[in-house]
C-alpha cells in the first residue's frame, strides 16, 4: 500500500463478508461532470489515481475454503459506455471499475475492497486527477494512502457474544424477490432541515421517518423495520480506511395509516443517536465482525460458509424492511476535497442493490439536494409516488421523481 | 424417506461437523444444552441437511430446532 508495507492479505477480512454474501454486491457512483467525458484523459486520471492510492491495486485469489488478496500487476483500463461489468471477471482482475459515456463517469467497486465512505477519497481524487488534465484545475494530488487494518483482535475484545450464546430472539422480515426497479427522488435539502427542527430531531432521524411512512403501506404491516450502517472509522481510529469500516443497526416505528413524522420522529432520533455512541458502536461492529471472523475460520466448504454466514446474518437483526444509507457529501463525507471542484461536477447518482432488504435508499448530499437514489424490488409500483406524498404533507419539498426502470445488471 | 434414515443422515452430520459420537446422540437431545453445540455448529449442521436433502431451510424455522427430534420433525415433513 501507498507509503507502507502492508500486503493486501492484511485488508482481507475488513471485506471478507461480502465474499460470504451469497449474492455479489457491485456498488455505484455515476459523477455527471459539466462536459462530455474525454476518455483518453480520463484513463490518464485513473492511472495516477491508482499510482497515488495502490490500495486498490489488487485482486482476488480464491482459496478452498476462502479468499484473500494479492498484489495486481496488470494495467487498469477505462472503459466506454455506461455498463455495469462484474468484477473481477469483466475489469481484467481489477476490483474496481471506470467507464464513461457522454457527460458521465461511472465509477463502480465490488464491496469487498471498500465501502463508499471510503471509496469516496478515491473516486473523488480520480475526479481531481481529470479536471487538472480536462480544465488544468491545478488540484494538488498527494500520494493517497489507506490506513492500516485496524485491530481485528482489539476489536473482538468488545464483541459481548459469547459461544454458548442461543438463537438470536428476532425474528427476522421476509424479504420480497420482485425484480429491482430504481427510481430517484430529489428533495430540498432546506426543507427538510425545517421538517427536522419542528420535530428536534436531526434531518436524518427526519428522512428516516419519511421513508418509513413511504414503505410503511407496501409492507403490510403497522411496524416498519429498516437497517442503516454507522461509519466507525473514527471510533477505530483509522479515518483514512479505504476498506469497509461500519456497525449496521436496525430500529423499527410504528407508521401506519395517519402516522405524521412528529410522531414517532423523536424515537427514531434517540435510536439513531445511540447508534452513534462510540461505545455502542464498537460493540456492534464487534459483534458484525465476530460473526464473520467465525464464519472465515469455520472449515468447510465455501458453499457451506456462504450459507451458515446468510443464515447468521438473517438471525441476527437482518434483514429489515428497507436498508437506508446516508452519504452526506458524495464527493467526501468529511469535505477534505477542494471546494472549487464542485464547479465541475453537475450531479451525481448512487446504485448500491439493496443488501438484506426489499427496498434501498441511497442518499447523497450535493447542491443543496438530497439526491434519494431507490431500488426496489416490492414489485409494486407507487414507492417514489408514496415518497412524494408523504413528503407533501410534511412540507418538504419535492424538486424531482424518476423512475428509471429495471436494475443495472449484476444488481438484479 | 423414513424417519429413522433421517435421523441417520443428521447423525452423521452431527459426528462431521461436531464429532459427536453417534452414542451420544438420542432423539430427545438439547442441541445446545444435551450435545453442547454452539449456534454456528447448528447452522452449520442446517447447512449440511439443506445440501443432503437437497432444500432450503427458511431462517424463521431455526429457533423451533431445540432437539433432534425437532429437526427430524420437520425434515420428515419435508421430504419424508
Amino acid at each position: 500500500m501507498a507509503g507502507s508495507k502492508i500486503s493486501p492479505s492484511a485488508y482481507v477480512r475488513q471485506g471478507v463478508m461480502y465474499y460470504y454474501r451469497e449474492k455479489t454486491i457491485y456498488c455505484r457512483y455515476q459523477y455527471a461532470l459539466r462536459d462530455a467525458v474525454d476518455p483518453g484523459l480520463l484513463q490518464a486520471a485513473a492511472d495516477a489515481a491508482l499510482a497515488a492510492a495502490d490500495y486498490f491495486k489488487v485482486k482476488l485469489v480464491p482459496q478452498k475454503q476462502g479468499v484473500d488478496l494479492a498484489a495486481q500487476e496488470e494495467p487498469f483500463t477505462v472503459c466506454r459506455g455506461s455498463r455495469l461489468r462484474a468484477m473481477p471477471d469483466e475489469t481484467g482482475g481489477y476490483l474496481f471499475n471506470i467507464s464513461c459515456e457522454g457527460d458521465t463517469i461511472y465509477c463502480d467497486w465490488y464491496h469487498l475492497i471498500a465501502d463508499g465512505h471510503g471509496i469516496a477519497r478515491f473516486w473523488t481524487r480520480l475526479l481531481m486527477e481529470y479536471c487538472n488534465r480536462r480544465y488544468g484545475a491545478g488540484f494538488a494530488c498527494p500520494p493517497l494512502p489507506s490506513a492500516p487494518p485496524y485491530d481485528m483482535d482489539a476489536l473482538l475484545a468488545h464483541d459481548p457474544t459469547p459461544r454458548e450464546e442461543g438463537m438470536p430472539a428476532v425474528d427476522p422480515v421476509p424479504l420480497e424477490a420482485g425484480a429491482l426497479c430504481r427510481s430517484i427522488v430529489r428533495l430540498d435539502k432546506d426543507s427538510l432541515v425545517r421538517a427536522a427542527l419542528g420535530c428536534k430531531v436531526k434531518p436524518v432521524s427526519a428522512l428516516l421517518g419519511l421513508l418509513s411512512l413511504a414503505v410503511q403501506p407496501f409492507v403490510g404491516r403497522q411496524r416498519v423495520e429498516y437497517c442503516y450502517s454507522t461509519d466507525t472509522r473514527k471510533v477505530l481510529g483509522v479515518p483514512d480506511a479505504f476498506y469497509n469500516c461500519v456497525a449496521s443497526f436496525r430500529h423499527g416505528v410504528d407508521a401506519g395509516p395517519g402516522a405524521r413524522l412528529a410522531d414517532f420522529a423523536a424515537d427514531i432520533d434517540a435510536g439513531l443517536r445511540g447508534s452513534l455512541d462510540p461505545g455502542t458502536q464498537l460493540t456492534q461492529m464487534a459483534r458484525m465482525m465476530g460473526w464473520v471472523c467465525r464464519v472465515d475460520a469455520l472449515r468447510a466448504p465455501l458453499r457451506i460458509k456462504r450459507r451458515v454466514f446468510g443464515m447468521g446474518e438473517a438471525m441476527g437483526n437482518f434483514p429489515a424492511d428497507f436498508w437506508v444509507s446516508y452519504l452526506g457529501d458524495p464527493l467526501d463525507p468529511d469535505r477534505n476535497y477542494p471546494p472549487a471542484l464542485l464547479d465541475y461536477i453537475r450531479d451525481f447518482e448512487v446504485w448500491v442493490p439493496p443488501d438484506g432488504a426489499s427496498v434501498g435508499f441511497e442518499v447523497a448530499s450535493l447542491r443543496g439536494q438530497l439526491i434519494v437514489c431507490i431500488q426496489d424490488k416490492l414489485g409494486r409500483a407507487g414507492l417514489p409516488d408514496a415518497l412524494c406524498a408523504v413528503c407533501a404533507r410534511e412540507n418538504v419539498g419535492v424538486l424531482e421523481k424518476t423512475v428509471l426502470g429495471p436494475a443495472l445488471p449484476y444488481q438484479e | 424417506m423414513d424417519r429413522n434414515e433421517i435421523i441417520a443422515q443428521i447423525v452423521g452430520i452431527l459426528e462431521d461437523v461436531a464429532e459427536i459420537s453417534p452414542d451420544e446422540v438420542r432423539e430427545d437431545s438439547v442441541l445446545m444444552d444435551d450435545l453442547d453445540l454452539s449456534s454456528m455448529e447448528i447452522l452449520t449442521i442446517v447447512a449440511d441437511l439443506e445440501e443432503t436433502f437437497g432444500i432450503r431451510i427458511p431462517e424463521k424455522e431455526l429457533r423451533s430446532f431445540v432437539t433432534i427430534s425437532d429437526l427430524a420433525d420437520y425434515l420428515s415433513s419435508r421430504v419424508g
